[in-house]
């Protein structure tokens, strides 16, 4: 699969970014029914299409160096935002070896992986790197090995520490939140991580999801699909940063909502880690904007379903309230109601204008 | 790479006999690549091509040691009364033989809060505790270890453990002078013990600690997990059409060999997508979804990981 | 933030002898242990060994295992011998500390250090409502908010405290309140 990186764009300041019609053809689109709710929305990680997002076990698209050069950006200006505890060593030298070698696997043409004992040889060609090292030594590197791999990869991972029956976030990389700090939530449990998460918890999700990701294998990845909404292409909405994004979520009008709204959507993958036996959670984050997604008469018709009939305190906690209605409004101009297919899948190959 | 193989195919590099009933295995990857690395505590499970039975056995074996490029070391005990699978090992296999393993899983992990980790072992348990050793020695964590060895195999064991000088490591010459109490009465705040060997000694680890006032978050015994169970039937209400399920498959999994559309999401119990009415017999829920009075009532079962107690279960569909 | 979030709020219940326990220390912030602290038909006798705080500097504790009531010179000063006395301790012990909440959560650092699981650990936090506040936008700590709204001592924003609270930093997130539409900060409340 050939890529056609496009190293300029950029996701903050002068937002710089759109997606070709083949990206948004293959965008990880959330909802396969007309409606949505909190549940364990896990399954295994295995690939399901000859092509699309969950192919790759960590997918690598268009935007891949512009958003490795914005991490580069993110972490220059805040370095706290990668964090591993000391115990954690042995976790961040099998996310490198993971990273790698489902890089090297998966894109061949991009990546190249070569080891003889612990002598090895990474080959990063979209990024120009080209790195002889010794893996289990640190001072080979240019970061701590962790760092390293994640500035190569898109999206963002924690590190889960396995122990008194539940999972640990004792470190990870976030340059791309959710509105979520990994500088504070860190060595926090699977549950006191979630709190601020309305009505999931009474349902019971988070205990049933925490018995599953327990119990994942080395060898079988699972993963999930969760979505929120952002003003502009805009991948750094930190807690630490709010004040520059916020004041973005009252600056919608019914003429720029189209252009300006973004469905930001996460593949979460969760991955057993051999010799640490930690969880690497991986966060990955896709944006196409409410034009983008309108093109696909299916994804509109059921974005506004969703959307009108979502749970206010979903909607609360995701950050829409202030602009909801207007949303409605601007998505019920392609809701004809006719019958959608259940799937996610946008049940097109090309797009029209 | 997304792997999405059930298993490993190794090639059987040596056997080393350490003494009549113990064997160290060493395995390779028969196509000679790299094999998965793994955390100190893991298993894996091999599938012995009995020879008089129909399908083959499996049986979880600790990995003493896990090399990515030198393999996978086990140390198996020949055990008197068994189904059989130590007896092939000890008796049939060779080198050269090919054998199908699962990927490495760990239910039996050091922890990493920790200030010292005591190690307690019997007979053939002291298979993982080696495994621990060399992390522990690696990273210059605190330790102890105490192995209970019957006296004709304390000179195997004392190989196989390799005791460097000054380290707290005791070989016992059986039970008798292995003063239990006293040993966990002694350790500092921040202690976690780990156990392995027959279940009287890890019952009598347990049951001691918890009379010391340990919590049961510091007490760690060895487990190979709860997979598969009895073999049983399955009956199709609509058709009456039976299907069997074996004791190393899943009610799910022999539905979708029947060809039944069984639809399923998460096959690990928690999501809810596979479930199903039971008209007549008793589930054995080892699920996550169920609530208590769906469980008692019996009414339906999650076949992604949920077994049966009777012998035949009835579906509803 | 919309009023009625779901947290992860930690909860606390009146502390009480754990019977599987060998043996159990009990501290507290103040000068006496205030009885709230302990569950119906509880006494501090019953934990054998209770720490308190005596506030003036001719207190002369003897911290290493005597029954009855030690009196330590501050709060610092108490948990400054925590730390050697747990490091001279075997397992079986539990710990219990009643206090503001502050006080219980460093009492629980101490504990983690020491390699102390959450179970050996039971926490009471009482006393006047106050909560430890981290900045996350310039990561000054705020140690005695008593309202809703609270302007940050290091940075200046007008903070709102979000309902998510980390045992590890003790403290809860505080986020600028008027981050959307600036200016429209909420009245301030007094914390209940």
């Amino acid at each position: 699969m050939t890529t056609l990186f496009k190293p300029d764009e950029t996701f903050r300041d002068d937002y710089r970014y759109a997606n070709s019609e083949a990206a948004i053809l293959r965008f990880p689109f959330p909802f396969g029914e007309d409606g949505y709710m909190y549940g364990v929305n896990m399954e295994p990680h295995a690939p399901d299409r000859s092509d699309g997002a969950f192919v790759a076990a960590f997918d690598v698209d268009e935007h891949y160096v512009a958003e490795c050069a914005e991490r580069a950006e993110a972490l220059a200006l805040e370095p706290g935002r990668c964090i591993v505890l000391p115990h954690m060593r042995e976790a961040q030298w099998d996310t490198l070896e993971l990273i790698m070698e489902s890089l090297a696997a998966d894109y061949p043409d991009h990546f190249a992986l070569t080891r003889s004992g612990d002598d090895w040889h990474w080959i990063n060609r979209p990024l120009g790197i080209d790195q002889p090292f010794r893996f289990g030594d640190e001072t080979t590197l240019p970061h701590p090995p962790f760092e390293y791999i994640v500035r190569q990869a898109q999206g963002d991972f924690t590190l889960q520490d396995q122990r008194d029956g539940t999972l640990y976030i004792d470190g990870g990389i976030a340059t791309t939140p959710a509105d979520w700090s990994i500088a504070f939530d860190v060595g926090m449990t699977f549950h006191e991580w979630h709190g601020p998460v309305p009505l999931a918890h009474q349902a019971g999700v988070f205990d049933r999801a925490l018995q599953y990701l327990m119990r994942v294998r080395y060898g079988h990845p699972v993963r999930r699909l969760n979505w929120t909404m952002t003003i502009n292409p805009r991948l750094d909405t930190s807690p630490e940063n709010y004040p520059i994004w916020g004041p973005d979520r009252a600056s919608l009008t019914p003429a720029t909502i189209g252009s300006k709204l973004f469905l930001r959507v996460e593949l979460q993958t969760f991955h057993r880690l051999p010799r640490s036996n930690a969880l690497l959670f991986g966060i990955r984050t896709y944006l196409a904007s409410i034009d983008d997604l309108t093109r696909v008469p299916k994804w509109g018709r059921r974005l506004h379903r969703v959307i009108r009939d979502l749970h206010p305190d979903i909607a609360g906690y995701k950050g829409l309230t202030r602009y909801r209605e207007m949303l409605i409004a601007h998505l019920a101009k392609f809701d004809d109601g006719a019958i959608t297919s259940p799937g996610i899948g946008p049940d097109l190959t090309t797009l029209g204008t | 790479m997304i792997i999405d193989s059930q298993a490993l195919t190794l090639r059987v590099a040596a056997i080393d006999r350490l003494s009549p009933d113990l064997a160290a295995v060493h395995l390779v990857a028969a196509d000679g690549a790299r094999l998965p690395p793994a955390a100190p505590g893991a298993h894996i499970t091999l599938s012995l091509p009995l020879p008089v039975a129909a399908r083959p056995l499996r049986n979880s074996y600790t990995l003493v040691a896990a090399d990515p490029e030198t393999g996978y070391r086990l140390v198996i005990r020949r055990a008197a009364r068994s189904r059989g699978g130590s007896q092939f090992i000890h008796d049939r296999l060779a080198p050269g033989d090919l054998i199908s393993a699962t990927m490495p899983h760990n239910l039996f992990a050091l922890h990493s809060q920790a200030k010292k980790h005591l190690l307690i072992g019997g007979g053939i348990g002291v298979t993982p505790l080696i495994a621990f050793l060399a992390r522990l020695r690696a990273t210059g964590a605190r330790f102890e270890l105490h192995q209970i060895a019957a006296p004709a195999d304390l000179p195997v064991f004392a190989q196989l453990i390799d005791p460097r000088a000054g380290e707290p490591v005791h070989i016992h010459p059986g039970r008798a002078g292995f003063a239990l109490e006293a040993l966990l009465r002694a350790q500092p705040l921040g202690t976690h013990v780990y156990c392995c060997g027959p279940a009287g000694l890890m019952d009598a680890v347990e049951a001691t600690a918890a009379r010391l006032g340990w919590p049961a978050s510091h007490v760690h015994r060895e487990d190979f997990g709860a997979a598969g169970g009895e073999p049983f039937t399955l009956r199709l209400a609509s058709d009456d059409r039976t299907i069997a399920v074996a004791a190393d498959q899943t009610m799910l999994e022999a539905l979708e060999a029947a060809g039944i559309d069984a639809p399923s999401l998460c096959r690990g119990g928690a999501c809810g997508v596979c479930l199903m009415p039971v008209r007549e017999g008793q589930p054995e829920h080892r699920d996550h979804y169920l609530g208590e009075d769906e469980r008692r009532e019996g009414r339906c079962v999650m076949p992604c990981v949920s077994r049966s107690r009777s012998p035949v279960l009835v579906l509803d569909i | 933030m919309t009023a009625a979030t779901p947290s992860n709020r930690p909860h606390y219940h009146p502390l009480r002898p754990d019977s599987a326990a060998r043996a159990h220390l009990l501290v507290t912030d103040r000068a006496a242990l205030d009885p709230s602290a302990l569950a119906d038909g509880v006494s501090a006798e019953q934990f054998g060994e209770v720490w308190v705080v005596a506030g003036h500097v001719h207190t002369l504790p003897r911290p290493f295992g005597e029954s009855g009531v030690q009196a330590f010179r501050s709060v610092s000063h108490l948990l400054t011998m925590l730390g050697h006395r747990l490091a001279a301790e075997t397992m079986g012990l539990r710990l219990y500390a009643a206090g503001i909440e502050p006080f219980v959560w460093d009492v629980a650092g101490v504990a983690r250090a020491a390699g102390m699981g959450r179970e050996e650990i039971h926490l009471f936090a009482h006393g006047p409502a106050l909560r430890r506040v981290s900045c996350v936008h310039c990561r000054t700590i705020l140690p005695a908010v008593t309202t809703s709204v609270v302007a940050c001592t290091g940075c200046g924003a007008m903070l709102g405290v979000r309902d998510h609270f980390s045992r590890v930093h003790n403290a809860w997130m505080g986020v600028q309140v008027d981050a959307e539409e600036p200016g429209d900060v909420p009245a301030a409340e007094e914390l209940a």
